[in-house]
C-alpha cells in the first residue's frame, strides 16, 4: 500500500492524477464509500455519512474538471469532518445528546474553504463530547477505535478523523486541538496532524472548547497532505477575533527543501525527569533523532519551564471558559452531559476571576518563555506521546492528572505537527511531534516531509477485515 | 499563603452561590473534580507586581464590525 492507489491514494498523487483526467473523482468517491461500508462497523469513525450529497458533488466536481481543469489540488477529492465543525443543513453533534438535533444554518468557515476548494464531503466524524469528554459510552454515538488494532482507542478528541484517515476512509480531514486533540490521534492513528499557529485557522463555526486554546487544523496520511490542506484553510477572518491577520501562503513551497543546517531543540528534562518514556518509546525516538542529524540538522538540548506550569495554567483557563460556554445547560439539563464532559467542566463553576486572571498571568510568561526557546532553535522534537492503549474507561480526571507533552504548544501558541516515526513491539504506532517557531508551519512541514521521505512508515497501513459488501444508498 | 483543602460542606456554599443545584452524584463528582483545581490554583499562585498584565489584554481592533 504505497498510497498511489484508491483508496490508499494521497491528497497529492489523487490531485495529480485529476489533474491529468487519469483518475475519476466519481470512482474515488465510490471507493471510499465502499471502504466505509466495508470497515466502519469495526472502527464508527464516521457518525454522519452524506453519501448521496457526496456522489452528487463528485459529479458535479468531475464535469468541471473536464471542462476547466481542478480549480485546486482538492478538486474532487474527498474529506470529513470533526462532529464540531458545523455544516449548513447537515447536523452537526458534538457526539452530545445536548445537540442530538442541531442542524447548522450554516458553514463553519473552514468547511465553506473546503467546498470552494472543490473538495467533497463524505461526512462527519467521531468526536469526544464537545471535543473535551472522552472516551465516552454515554453519549449521542459510541466511541471511535483504532484501525491498527480495534481493542485499542485512536486517542482524541479527534478520534473518528484520524481512525477514517488511517483506515483509507478519506485521504482528508480536519480536527481541533486545544491540549492534543488533533496531535493525540494523529499520534495514535499513524497519520500526520498539526495544530497549526495560533489564530492561522479560522474557529468561527467550530463549537468552542476554549477560546484561548482553540486551534483547528488538518490531518492526512502524509506532512504533504497536511500542507495542501492547510492552505486551503488558512487564512485571515476578521469576525473571528483570534484570527491572526498574516497574508495567505502556498504551505507546499519549498516543502523538498530539506532541513539540512536547522538546530532542534530537545527538552530532554520533561522526556527523563519530568514524564520519563518507556524504554521502547525513548527507543523510537532516539531512532528518530538519528535520522534528523542523518538529514543535516543540529539536535540539542532545550530547557523549557516544567510541562506541569503549562498544563496548570492551560486547565484552569479552560475549565473557566469551558463553564461559561456550558453553564446554562449545566444548571438546566446535566443529565444530558456524558459523566466524563460533565466531570471536567463542573468545577469551572467555582474558579474565582482572580483564579483566572492568575492562570493567564502565569501563561504570558510561560508563552514568552517558549518563544525565548525558539529564539535559540528553530524546531523542537519530542515523542507525541506512547503508543495507543486499549479503548477502556479511564478516570475522569485522567484529564487534571496525566501528563501532557502537547499541551505546551497550544499554550504558546506555536504550530506542532504529530508524524508517525515507526511501530510499537504490538504493531501500535509511535509518534513524533515536531513545533516550531510561530508562524513557520512551514518549516514544520518541511521536517515533517523530509523525515517521512527519510523513513519507510508511509508504506504500511493497518489491515481490517473486510465485510460482505454492500451498497450504502 | 497556603490554603486548607475546602470542606464538602464548603463546596456546598460555593455551589449554592454559583446557582447549581445538584444531584448527590453530581456533586460527589465536583468534589472530587475540585480537589484537583486546587492543587492546581495553589501550584499558580505566587507573589505578581502590579503591573503583570495578562494574556487576554483586551485589543479593541478585533472587534469592529465586519460586513
Amino acid at each position: 500500500m504505497s498510497g498511489l492507489e484508491p483508496p490508499f491514494i494521497t491528497i497529492a498523487e489523487a490531485s495529480r492524477r485529476i489533474a491529468r483526467r487519469e483518475l475519476s473523482p466519481v470512482e474515488l468517491t465510490e471507493a471510499y464509500l465502499q471502504r466505509i461500508a466495508a470497515v466502519d462497523d469495526q472502527l464508527m469513525s464516521f457518525v454522519t455519512l452524506t453519501a448521496e450529497l457526496a456522489r452528487q458533488r463528485a459529479r458535479a466536481a468531475e464535469a468541471e474538471i473536464m471542462r476547466d481543469g481542478p480549480r485546486s489540488p482538492l478538486h474532487g477529492i474527498a474529506y470529513c469532518l470533526k462532529d464540531i465543525i458545523e455544516t449548513a443543513g447537515i447536523r452537526t453533534t458534538a457526539q452530545s445528546r445536548l445537540l442530538a438535533d442541531h442542524v447548522p444554518s450554516k458553514d463553519a468557515v473552514v468547511a465553506q474553504k473546503l467546498a470552494a476548494a472543490g473538495g467533497i464531503l463524505l461526512g462527519k466524524t467521531a468526536t469526544w463530547e464537545f471535543a473535551h469528554g472522552g472516551p465516552s459510552w454515554d453519549v449521542l454515538f459510541p466511541p471511535a477505535r483504532n484501525p491498527w488494532n480495534t481493542d485499542h482507542h485512536p486517542a482524541g478528541s479527534s478520534s473518528g478523523s484520524g481512525a477514517a484517515v488511517a483506515a483509507g476512509l478519506a485521504p482528508a480531514t480536519i480536527g481541533s486541538d486545544t491540549g492534543g486533540s488533533i496531535r493525540g490521534p494523529a499520534a495514535a492513528c499513524g497519520i500526520a496532524g498539526l495544530k497549526p499557529t495560533y489564530g492561522l485557522v479560522s474557529r468561527r463555526g467550530v463549537l468552542p472548547n476554549c477560546f484561548s486554546h482553540d486551534h483547528v487544523g488538518p490531518l492526512a496520511w502524509t506532512s504533504e497532505d497536511v500542507a495542501i490542506l492547510l492552505s486551503i484553510v488558512a487564512g485571515h477572518d476578521p469576525a473571528d477575533p483570534g484570527s491572526a491577520d498574516v497574508p495567505a501562503k502556498d504551505y507546499t513551497a519549498g516543502l523538498d527543501a530539506g532541513i539540512a543546517g536547522l538546530v532542534v531543540g530537545v527538552p530532554w528534562r520533561w522526556l527523563e525527569e519530568e514524564a520519563p518514556l518507556t524504554p521502547e518509546t525513548r527507543s523510537g525516538f532516539d531512532a528518530a533523532l538519528e535520522v534528523f542529524r542523518g538529514l543535516g540538522a543540529e539536535i540539542r538540548a532545550v530547557e523549557p519551564p516544567p510541562m506541569q506550569a503549562f498544563n496548570d495554567a492551560k486547565k484552569i483557563i479552560a475549565m473557566a471558559e469551558l463553564y461559561s460556554i456550558h453553564e446554562k445547560d449545566l444548571k438546566t439539563r446535566p443529565e444530558l452531559f456524558g459523566d466524563s464532559l460533565r466531570y471536567r467542566i463542573i468545577a469551572g463553576s467555582l474558579i474565582r476571576a482572580e483564579d483566572y486572571v492568575q492562570a493567564m498571568r502565569v501563561r504570558r510568561d510561560l508563552a514568552i518563555a517558549l518563544q525565548q526557546i525558539f529564539a535559540t532553535v528553530d524546531l523542537m522534537l519530542l515523542p507525541t506521546g506512547e503508543p495507543a492503549g486499549k479503548l477502556e474507561p479511564v478516570p475522569h480526571s485522567s484529564l487534571f492528572t496525566g501528563a501532557s507533552y502537547t499541551t505546551p504548544f497550544n499554550v504558546g501558541g506555536n504550530p506542532a505537527l504529530s508524524v508517525c516515526s515507526g511501530f510499537a513491539g504490538n504493531g501500535m504506532p509511535q509518534s513524533l511531534q515536531i513545533a516550531g517557531r510561530l508562524f513557520e508551519d512551514a518549516v514544520v512541514l518541511r521536517a515533517g516531509h523530509a523525515y517521512e521521505k527519510a523513513t519507510p512508515w508511509r508504506d504500511r497501513r493497518p489491515v481490517l477485515n473486510l465485510q460482505p459488501q454492500h451498497t450504502i444508498a | 499563603m497556603s490554603l486548607e483543602p475546602a470542606t464538602r460542606e464548603e463546596i456546598a456554599i460555593l455551589a449554592r452561590r454559583a446557582g447549581l443545584e445538584l444531584t448527590a452524584e453530581h456533586f460527589d463528582q465536583l468534589c472530587s473534580a475540585y480537589e484537583h483545581l486546587e492543587r492546581m490554583l495553589g501550584r499558580i499562585r505566587r507573589s505578581r507586581s502590579y503591573a503583570d498584565e495578562p494574556a487576554h489584554v483586551f485589543t479593541p481592533t478585533k472587534f469592529i464590525p465586519v460586513e
